[in-house]
């Protein structure tokens, strides 16, 4: 689905460099790595919010290079670590954003775009906080409706900064069942960057490991040989 | 649902605006009647039609133009900065404005001194600093820095402004000091027209722009990512802001306080995110709030002469307070 080819990332310098490496649809991918190894550059480099410095990302042969910010905002979306929440700005009209790339200049959502945006909240279980201000809500709760305005931006593929970061450990695994769910369910390619690498290996992520400038694929089962890939 | 009660709002607010106008009307020294508003024979005027056409009609659309473009571009710079203190004075705007209002005033520069050329000063003045704030805006990661620039900016440039003040001849020092104190009877009727398309095209373009301004409130980055062209919105509603800032500051002087005041006011009682509400609710609000203050200060015109800055100042300092007050709670 996602195709990397000779690709190098960073900003001025290169932090890293992926010759070649394949993602594919119903699957979640764990990037991991030490701090500053370019987790966070990586992802938005997908997004096209830090440019490539050479290479090229491909989603089904179309290189990501010649798509205009709307037709990128169909095909990813992305999720920061932390959505702190908005004075006044309610949850359905937080969610509601997530159809922007397919409404007209007014931003006014049609009859189908609103079905869809209470099918998902009624799906991940938040029809009740719908009419909630997004700062009344708890750090769990805004999180789920991160990933539901994610959903209802309606992407093949999703990636998501530290999701984990700020939640508890029964959020954690919560969060963690619900992604694999959707991918799953919904042919998507979810990739989350994360330093919790106990709850990915009990939930048999595959990881894409980021150490000394390169990104390798791996579906480890034990902490060890996770752990050599940064000690080598 | 929720929408309803955002009506309800928006019209009571509504049927507050034309108790504003006739209130602001009536507060003058000379009563006027309803038919002097309108008169038969505009070639042959009585003394109260032409007091109503030179005088109340200029002023009663000049205060409700500037109270609504000013509270607009308070508006879009505190979405655009996601800041609820930003607005074109905090942010230097004004400032920008006012300096080269100065420098036209009480300096030789021939360009500047037509009519249109202090509209010009004061626009170019707004968009020049507009465009200083946007550039340290991205240098600068924090908001608290940024206002604090903002406010650097205002005492630099109003130095220079006293340095050009000490300088200045009396006559030339005498129309700026006119003009700093915020006057909204300098507008002649001919001068409406430009005013008013002016005006109309901000708020056209503001309308226009609600969907970017919506999608900004959750922050920059997932707007981009959300398919919005960020530095195409920066650039616009800044432009936007200086259209506004500067208009209205080129005729009516330095106002303060709207610009930050009423949007924080229109976000507190429509409780909501929804650009389309809290354009037109800074429309209303904006023009509803100057349009009090004015008459206010036309019914003391017999004691005591006070500027609109001033009383805005009065007024709005203190809520501002508030504001920090409720934020730190």
């Amino acid at each position: 689905m996602i195709q990397f080819n000779q690709t190098e990332i960073g900003y001025k310098q290169t932090l890293l460099k992926i010759d070649s490496l394949n993602l594919q649809e119903g699957k979640v991918y764990a990037l991991v790595g030490r701090n500053g190894v370019g987790k966070s550059t990586l992802l938005q480099s997908m997004t096209k919010l830090i440019p490539l410095i050479s290479g090229d990302i491909r989603y089904e042969d179309i290189s990501l290079k010649n798509l205009s910010r709307n037709q990128l905002a169909r095909l990813i979306a992305f999720v920061e670590s932390k959505f702190d929440g908005v004075e006044f700005l309610s949850v359905l009209d937080y969610l509601m954003l997530g159809r922007a790339p397919y409404t007209s200049l007014t931003g006014k959502l049609s009859e189908t775009d609103k079905t869809f945006v209470n099918e998902i909240s009624e799906e991940l279980q938040i029809n009740y906080l719908l009419s909630k201000s997004t700062t009344e809500i708890s750090d769990g709760e805004r999180q789920i409706c991160s990933v539901a305005r994610a959903l209802i931006q309606e992407t093949p593929i999703i990636l998501m900064d530290e999701p984990t970061a700020f939640l508890d450990f029964i959020n954690r695994q919560k969060l963690l069942e619900l992604l694999i769910k959707i991918a799953a369910e919904k042919q998507k390619c979810i990739v989350l960057s994360t330093h919790d690498i106990d709850l990915c290996l009990e939930n048999q992520l595959t990881f894409l490991i980021a150490s000394r400038g390169i990104v390798v694929k791996e579906s480890c089962t034990k902490k060890t040989e996770l752990i050599n890939y940064f000690s080598r | 649902m929720i929408n309803k009660r955002i009506l309800i709002y928006i019209l009571v607010i509504s049927a507050l605006l034309p108790i504003a106008i006739y209130f602001h009307l009536n507060s003058g020294q000379i009563a006027l009647s309803f038919s002097d508003y309108f008169p038969q024979d505009v070639s042959d005027l009585s003394t109260n039609e032409l007091l109503a056409r030179e005088f109340r009609i200029p002023r009663l659309l000049i205060t409700m133009i500037a109270g609504s473009g000013l509270a607009i571009s308070g508006m879009l710079m505190q979405t655009l900065f996601r800041n609820p203190l930003a607005g074109p004075y905090v942010l230097g705007i004004n400032s920008g404005a006012s300096l080269l209002v100065a420098l036209s005033l009480m300096t030789g520069f021939h360009l500047f001194e037509t009519e249109f050329g202090l509209i010009g000063a004061g626009l170019i003045g707004a968009l020049l600093s507009g465009l200083l704030m946007m550039a340290l805006a991205f240098r600068l990661k924090s908001q608290i820095s940024l206002l604090l620039v903002g406010l650097m900016f205002g005492s630099f440039t109003s130095a220079i402004v006293s340095l050009l003040e000490s300088l200045a001849a009396a006559e030339k020092l005498k129309s700026y000091t006119m003009w700093s104190m915020g006057s909204l009877q300098q507008v002649e009727f001919s001068q409406l027209p430009v005013i008013g398309v002016v005006f109309l095209l901000g708020l056209g373009l503001t309308f226009v722009l609600v969907k970017p301004l919506n999608l900004l409130v959750i922050g920059e980055k997932p707007a981009e990512v959300l398919g919005l062209n960020v530095m195409q919105t920066r650039f616009l509603l800044m432009a936007i802001t200086a259209l506004f800032a500067g208009l209205i500051t080129a005729f009516c002087g330095p106002i303060a306080f709207v610009g930050l005041a009423i949007p924080n006011l229109t976000r507190i009682i429509f409780r909501t995110q929804n650009h389309v509400w809290l354009v037109i609710g800074n429309l209303l609000i904006g023009a509803i709030f100057l349009l009090l203050c004015d008459a206010l200060i036309q019914l003391m015109e017999g004691r005591i002469a006070l500027p609109i800055n001033v009383l805005t100042s009065l007024i709005g300092a203190p809520f501002v307070v508030f504001l920090l007050m409720r934020k730190i709670k």
